[in-house]
């Protein structure tokens, strides 16, 4: 066992005051607005804070650290590009102020208001298989994180998982947006401090100097150059513009966030800012695989970079950063650092929650009662949808993340599992808000194609990532034209659409 | 090599900066964003809908 009494001491204050805070929240809420986007009432600090909150968990650190481990300074590429892209977004405006006038509550409601209420239920349907999937490896992860810093058995990873699980669903369901605003106010400053304090122990321990070398010598050039490294080059680099330009605007939880502050200029404001959290998100753990890679990388080659050997056992690639930091964080800061983590992981899943049971319940079950001519459902009523979806993804994460393994770099799987719908939903997003011509049947053929772009080179041919990506986003923006183009878009037939 | 090694080294500096800088800003007036949403909130002055 890693810990000592005062490091667990430190988590259990955490976790109690964490959930306690996030079910007092309860009282809050109100209507259906207060439960999904916090009644609009995010300020530009609290909306930083929860947005950041939001997109850094255990599991960014996690895939990250890997990226920077295998990788090298090379890894600092996509890290750049989404925070250099949030900023451009933050500044222009680009779909986010146009969602926030239109007081949208889920990315799939846009696409009943500018296309048809079928294309909503298809964009639903993919949005919460694709954001499933994506959260499907989150626990399994954050729990073999959280047994190797902690020394727990790994024999206790499931009941770990479940913990944090339960944890997160307690106020989640209980307190919605509002109590996963409040918490993630808490668990911003708490995992910042483990970020920083992090990355200061990790390049001491490591030294920066060997830190250099050791890149050089596993990597040569290409652990610098990333146009040199075999596995980015320019495809990796068009691809990351624009999947990071389609997760700004249109990723579930962020777009979230944007609809829940105050009013456009707020949410121009918010992202800006956070663009600026985005490159340390990104870096500061590349950092740290880096230097687990200067420790540990002493194993048989694999994929060109060497496997960690950590007192004699031969780890994966992204088990480096947590035995490292198991090793050279002293008793009470590792206390503190792993309640940084466990904030992180808490804040994120608690918002992917209530990103992707939003969708179920808003934009799969409600449209599916309107087609089906049913009465409208109540505010109560849609809150105790949304819980039992709550529920529902719940339990699919035990599942997924005990029996799936992705079987390469993480952040490209999680890449991939968001092409699935990012795809399709950015060509239709950017058509129906910036394009006049731009038709149901086009946004059809952009889903389905976006949506096959991305699953069937992936899954079934194993195609590497960057040509999947990139052939996901040109099948879906074809598929828009030429729908478009076949059957234009007919003006009367939705009073409630119109590109503007 | 080197180049890209500066290019990083700069890049890298910078993100470690503003990380800290943005992270005190947000915990600091943060907490007066919090009581003002607590406060509409109550108050039923949100935007519903």
């Amino acid at each position: 066992m890693n810990f000592t009494p005062l490091d667990w001491a430190i988590v259990g204050i955490y976790l109690l005051l964490s959930v306690t805070v996030g079910v007092l929240a309860r009282k809050y809420v109100g209507s259906v607005a207060d439960y999904l986007v916090a009644g609009r009432e995010l300020g530009t600090y609290l909306g930083i804070a929860t947005l950041a909150a939001t997109e850094i968990g255990t599991i960014t650190f996690m895939y990250n650290a890997e990226f920077g481990y295998r990788y090298g300074f090379a890894a600092f590429l996509p890290a750049l590009i989404s925070g250099v892209v949030m900023i451009v977004v933050g500044r222009t405006g680009i779909v986010i102020a146009r969602f926030r006038e239109m007081k949208l509550m889920t990315v799939p409601e846009f696409f009943e208001k500018k296309y048809s209420r079928g294309l909503r239920l298809l964009t639903g349907i993919l949005v919460a298989v694709g954001g499933i999937l994506n959260m499907g490896v989150f626990l399994k992860i954050e729990g073999e994180f959280l047994t190797i810093v902690s020394g727990i058995n790994i024999k206790y990873l499931v009941a770990v998982m479940t913990a944090i699980l339960l944890l997160e669903l307690t106020y989640t369901v209980v307190g919605g947006m509002v109590a996963v605003v409040v918490t993630d106010f808490v668990q911003y400053a708490l995992l910042s401090i483990a970020t920083i304090l992090v990355s200061i122990f990790a390049v001491y321990h490591a030294g920066w100097a060997n830190m250099v070398e050791k890149v050089a010598h596993t990597l040569g050039s290409a652990g610098f150059n990333p146009l040199e490294n075999p596995k980015f080059g320019w495809s990796f680099l068009f691809w990351q513009i624009l999947l990071w330009f389609s997760v700004h605007t249109c990723w579930q939880t962020t777009a979230m966030r944007m609809f829940s502050t105050r009013s456009p200029e707020t949410s121009k404001k918010v992202m800006t800012w956070t663009g600026f959290i985005f490159l340390g998100r990104g870096m500061l753990p590349m950092i740290w695989g880096i230097a687990a890679l200067t420790l540990f990388g002493t194993g048989p080659l694999l994929a060109g970079s060497p496997l960690p050997v950590v007192n004699g056992h031969t780890l994966a690639p992204i088990d480096a950063m947590p035995a490292m930091l198991a090793q050279i964080l002293g008793p009470g800061i590792k206390g503190i650092v792993v309640a940084g983590m466990l904030a992180a992981t808490m804040s994120v899943n608690s918002s992917y929650l209530l990103g992707w049971s939003a969708v179920i319940s808003q934009d799969i079950v409600l449209p599916l009662r309107q087609i089906m001519r049913k009465p409208q459902l109540s505010s109560r009523r849609q809150i105790f949808v949304n819980r039992l979806a709550n529920l529902f993804v719940s339990l699919f994460l035990m599942f997924w993340g005990l029996y799936y393994t992705p079987p390469g770099a993480v952040y490209l799987y999680l890449n991939i599992t968001g092409t699935i719908f990012l795809a399709g939903a950015f060509a239709c997003v950017l058509g129906g808000l910036y394009w006049k011509k731009a038709s149901t049947t086009g946004g059809y053929l952009a889903m389905i194609l976006g949506a096959t772009g991305a699953i069937v080179p992936f899954f079934f041919f194993h195609w590497s990532e960057n040509v999947t990506g990139f052939a996901a986003f040109g099948l879906a923006a074809g598929g828009l034209l030429l729908g478009s183009f076949l059957k234009p878009r007919q003006f009367d037939a939705n009073p409630a659409g119109g590109a503007a | 090599m080197s180049r890209w090694l500066y290019f990083w080294v700069a890049n890298l500096i910078l993100a470690g900066l503003t990380f800290v800088l943005i992270t005190v800003v947000v915990i600091v007036r943060g907490i007066g964003d919090l009581k003002e949403m607590f406060r509409r909130l109550t108050k039923g002055e949100s935007e519903r809908g």
